[in-house]
């Protein structure tokens, strides 16, 4: 099968500090693919690298090919507004922008230009993003009025407008409850039979619930990629199991 | 030694609040003397009529609608210039370009420039070179616009406010959380679009409080208009951007200096100048009324 994405030797600096050495990975369709490993590891640098949001920090730079579809994101001319909504990000702090729930779903199509069958697509994201039942009756209520696990499902279903072929998850999960968890995981296992998803989380046993391969990351390097299964149960490395056995991080 | 202490500290005490005290006393004092002697003279027909050839009778019509139409013309220019310079150096600029340097340093310099400096200003650029230039291309260089007229007096007062509306506007863009711009971003916005979809939004409130800055400071200014625009006395209102006009600050200084008899001209004086605090409040107060309304928009949708 054709990687989606496929990073050879990839190298990337904050100034010049040194965020990710030489990562080689492919990702692979309809896949969920975990990213554990210690905080400063060069998880959020890896998936912010992959749709380009790190182009709007200053100092960053990179070397090595990102190549999406065998297009080589960082040296071909290619429309990153159009690049950002093939690969769709959600944000560990829940963003809802200030104005109503529709406003936040319309908005993504609405900067697209193509803002046809919104309500459609309105109900068709929030019960993708399993929002629907709790926000059906009041969809022009603020959506800052929402709790934090119902923003960060309503971010979900608002990157779900753009349609998608990868989700980028940046530990979605990190400030919510169980239960919101929960739902956001189930989202992500019915997700995966349109999109691909890559889930950086901080927390172990969130990426071996969902996961189907998991990479782990140590001071920018990708120490390994496998099965989740493998990785949990027999990992190549020493380093691999000593984190998720929780003896350091 | 306690009873040092507290002495001095009751001592300063009584220092800060007899300061505040002061601000209060001279405010009423102002808007007291100015109410008390203009109050007799005000009537509908005084605010409704013209004055008379040596000012000392009739009414101040003239200078009302002036001040009115200047200080909206000035707002029409100098909000939307103000705005995009901002949008530009907060937004497009690269924070440690030269240029963004170079153009904050100009705005602080601008901003201490004295008034009377921006009306010779106004005369030297607007009156004569642009007003002069647009006359021998488009007017074959018949004498139209290349003289004193309430489009380039409102032109000079928007190049004296222009550095509140920047700074007024750029605090409001700063206020615009990082995270906002970012998620515009992810969802595939192009930089004009987190501008018109997220930020402006955002900050119109901020941007609002600089114009309405902006238009106390235009309203009753009197130096850079004194060359570009204002008149001494008219017949007539302007109807025209090329036509001169009386304006309620610059017809003050006329009946304090020039009038024949000062006596006379006193209860015109004073009503005048009653009026023109009144009207810098009522302009004021139809700005935060517009501003509080879109605040009100905002939260809505």
């Amino acid at each position: 099968m054709k990687p989606i994405l496929k990073l050879d030797r990839f190298s990337a600096w904050y100034g010049d500090a040194p965020a990710l050495r030489d990562v080689s990975l492919g990702v692979y369709p309809n896949e969920i693919l975990g990213v554990i490993g210690p905080a400063g590891g060069g998880k959020t640098t890896f998936l912010r690298s992959l749709n380009r949001m790190n182009d709007l920090v200053l100092n960053f730079r990179m070397d090595g090919t990102l190549a999406y579809h065998a297009i080589d994101l960082y040296r071909s001319a290619i429309d990153i507004a159009t690049l950002r909504r093939r690969l769709g990000m959600v944000f560990a702090v829940p963003v809802p922008l200030p104005g109503s729930i529709t406003h936040n779903l319309a908005l993504g199509p609405r900067m697209g230009g193509a803002a046809d069958d919104l309500q459609a697509r309105i109900e068709k994201s929030l019960r993708a993003a399993y929002l629907w039942e709790e926000v059906k009756d009041r969809l022009d209520l603020s959506a800052l009025s929402l709790s934090g696990g119902q923003q960060q499902r309503l971010c979900l279903a608002r990157t779900l407008m753009l349609e998608p072929e990868v989700l980028l998850l940046d530990e979605p999960c990190s400030g919510l409850d169980p239960i919101s968890t929960a739902k956001i995981e189930e989202a992500l296992q019915a997700l995966k039979k349109d999109v691909t998803v890559i889930l950086v989380t901080n927390n172990v046993m969130q990426a071996s619930r969902v996961a189907d391969r998991t990479a782990f990351f140590l001071q920018g390097k990708l120490v390994e990629v496998g099965p989740t299964s493998q990785i949990f149960v027999n990992p190549k490395e020493k380093v691999t199991h000593d984190y998720i056995s929780g003896r350091f991080g | 030694m306690t009873r040092w202490i507290k002495i001095i500290a009751a001592f300063f005490t009584s220092l800060t609040g007899l300061a505040c005290f002061l601000i209060l006393l001279i405010l009423g004092v102002i808007v007291g003397d100015i109410l008390v002697h203009g109050w007799p003279h005000l009537s509908w027909e005084f605010v409704s009529t013209a004055p008379s050839a040596d000012l000392a009778h009739g009414g101040i019509f003239p200078a009302i609608f002036g001040t009115v139409a200047l200080v909206l013309i000035m707002t029409i220019l100098v909000v939307p210039l103000g705005v995009a310079a901002a949008v530009y150096l907060h937004e497009y600029a690269r924070q440690d370009s030269k240029l963004v340097h170079l153009v904050r340093l100009a705005l602080q310099n601008l901003a201490g420039v004295p008034a009377i400096v921006f009306g010779l200003f106004g005369l030297g650029l607007f009156v004569r070179f642009c007003g002069g230039s647009i006359d021998d291309l488009l007017f074959g260089g018949k004498l139209t616009i290349g003289q004193p007229c309430i489009l380039w007096a409102a032109s000079t007062l928007a190049v004296l406010t222009l550095p509140t509306v920047v700074v007024a506007t750029e605090e409001a863009l700063r206020a615009v959380p990082r995270n906002y711009r970012e998620a515009a971003y992810a969802m595939g916005a192009t930089r004009w679009q987190v501008v018109r979809y997220v930020v402006l939004p955002q900050s119109v409130s901020g941007i609002l409080t600089g114009g309405i800055l902006a238009i106390s400071r235009g309203t009753g200014d009197v130096a850079p208009i004194l060359f570009t625009g204002a008149a001494y006395y008219l017949a007539h209102l302007p109807t025209k951007l090329n036509d001169q006009f009386m304006t309620l600050g610059y017809h003050t200084y006329v009946l304090t200096t020039q009038s024949p008899d000062v006596e006379a001209t006193k209860p015109v004086l004073y009503s005048t100048a009653l009026v023109l605090l009144v009207l810098t409040f009522a302009l004021n107060f139809a700005a935060v009324l517009i501003r509080s309304k879109i605040r009100r928009k905002l939260r809505q949708t």
